[in-house]
């Protein structure tokens, strides 16, 4: 009995049930045969480990988005017009909020040393420093693109399942993380801090209701103050990209 | 410190009821997924295909065809299971367009008389993978990897795998037994080392 019947064996796959009892009396019976089989199997357990190979964050971001672009795109077909304008929900604002901290951390970084006025409380952002370097011109866009999206699929969110809700305000204290390390591999530290300040600020508004009128009063100040932001955003990368 | 463990236990609770309701899997579900096992699905997508590039496009497809067919997740097993089953096939796929001769006869017998080594590419997979059976597995042709990989680490039953390859039973047993003795010798090598 050759090692490739045995190998079947060991995976009882590929055998009648004619040949597996076969194989299972021969082994009773032959002791050599059992130790040759026991090798095989302990050669095999050799190759059990399966270990996790890290991936790069910004591959894990990409797969993430792509779901939501998938999600979006689904939503974009199923919904009718109309339901866009629904007024939103206390997580509507929260989650704007989270893309408003980011789009305003930047909007800060990339405009220089401009002081902006009353975009936010004055409390969120951290101090910016005029020896602040810029990002890299890939990684601005990036990130504009990236709030554009998030401005998309905020106004598509269901009001009516808070689980969904809450679960994705959780993807975006995760898209802030990876935003946070992707700033520190750009060198940009400042923005970085920026970011990093608001995780608790997400946390807190991801487990606290707010009365319905605050609510709302705080999702239409940052709905606007999020357009405020992207058009500095849109302004800025079109003043460093020059003309061609 | 308390207030954060009990905010965190909060959204996990979260967590726990979207996953104890029925229904089609959810956008937070995926992305749930992604966190929880994306590592894994690209471990096992990289041992077929062999490339990083080719392992990270195949769980995007995977997970893009997913979503389109998440109405035909029976629950049967988790989801994370499921994604990875689909991944697979999709790194299959991949390399299938790739390089389709891999599966003929001819190019099995030129693949294992060659013993040029490995491209650049295929070394970074290996270093990625980091472990001895990376460096075991780099010996196979690429019919033995597969039906390897595919027997042992995915526990496909040889059926499946000469279906998904687009053989028959006997091809993928005798590339399966191939694939064995190669590795039991590499590996007995490793150790006397």
């Amino acid at each position: 009995m050759n090692d490739d019947l045995l190998t079947l064996y060991y995976y009882k796959d590929g055998l009648t049930e004619a040949e597996l009892r076969e194989v299972q009396s021969a082994l009773e019976k032959d002791p050599s045969l059992s130790a040759r089989y026991e090798r095989l199997c302990d050669d095999l357990a050799q190759f059990d480990a399966q270990d996790a190979v890290a991936v790069a964050a910004d591959v894990t971001a990409r797969w993430h988005d792509s779901i939501d672009r998938a999600a979006r795109i689904e939503r974009q077909r199923e919904q009718p017009a109309g339901r866009l304008l629904h007024i939103p929900s206390f997580a509507w604002g929260t989650v704007v909020a989270a893309a408003l901290a980011i789009g305003i951390g930047l909007g800060f970084y990339l405009s220089g040393q401009r002081q902006a006025e009353h975009v936010i409380d004055p409390g969120m952002v951290v101090d910016l420093t005029p020896e602040m370097r810029s990002p890299s011109i890939a990684f601005a866009r990036g990130l504009q693109v990236h709030l554009q999206e998030s401005r998309h699929d905020l106004a598509a969110l269901p009001v009516d399942a808070r689980e969904e809700r809450a679960m994705l305000i959780t993807h975006m204290i995760q898209q802030n993380r990876l935003f946070e390390r992707a700033a520190e591999q750009n060198d940009a530290s400042d923005l970085a801090r920026v970011l990093r300040a608001f995780e608790p600020i997400l946390m807190r508004l991801a487990m606290n209701e707010l009365p319905p009128g605050d609510a709302e009063a705080l999702q239409a100040q940052l709905a606007f103050e999020l357009n405020v932001m992207l058009t500095k955003l849109e302004r800025s990368a079109s003043e460093n990209t020059g003309p061609i | 410190m308390m207030a954060n463990h009990c905010r965190q236990a909060g959204i996990q609770g979260l967590m726990v009821a979207v996953l104890e309701r029925g229904g089609l899997p959810t956008q937070a579900e995926f992305h749930r997924a992604i966190s929880n096992r994306s590592d894994c699905w690209f471990a096992a997508c990289l041992r077929i295909t062999r490339s990083r590039e080719l392992a990270e496009d195949a769980v995007q497809e995977a997970l893009l065809a997913a979503w389109r067919k998440r109405h035909q997740f029976q629950g049967d097993s988790s989801l994370e299971t499921w994604i990875h089953r689909i991944a697979i096939n999709a790194a299959l796929q991949l390399i299938r367009k790739q390089r389709p001769a891999v599966h003929d006869a001819r190019a099995e017998v030129i693949a294992e008389m060659s013993d040029d080594g490995d491209s650049p590419e295929t070394d970074r997979a290996n270093d990625d993978l980091g472990d001895s059976l990376a460096a075991a597995l780099q010996h196979l042709s690429e019919i033995e990897r597969i039906c390897f990989v595919l027997r042992h680490l995915e526990q496909w039953k040889v059926r499946e795998i000469a279906e998904e390859v687009g053989t028959n039973e006997g091809r993928v047993k005798q590339a399966l037994f191939r694939g064995i003795r190669k590795l039991r010798v590499k590996m007995a090598g490793m150790r006397s080392q």
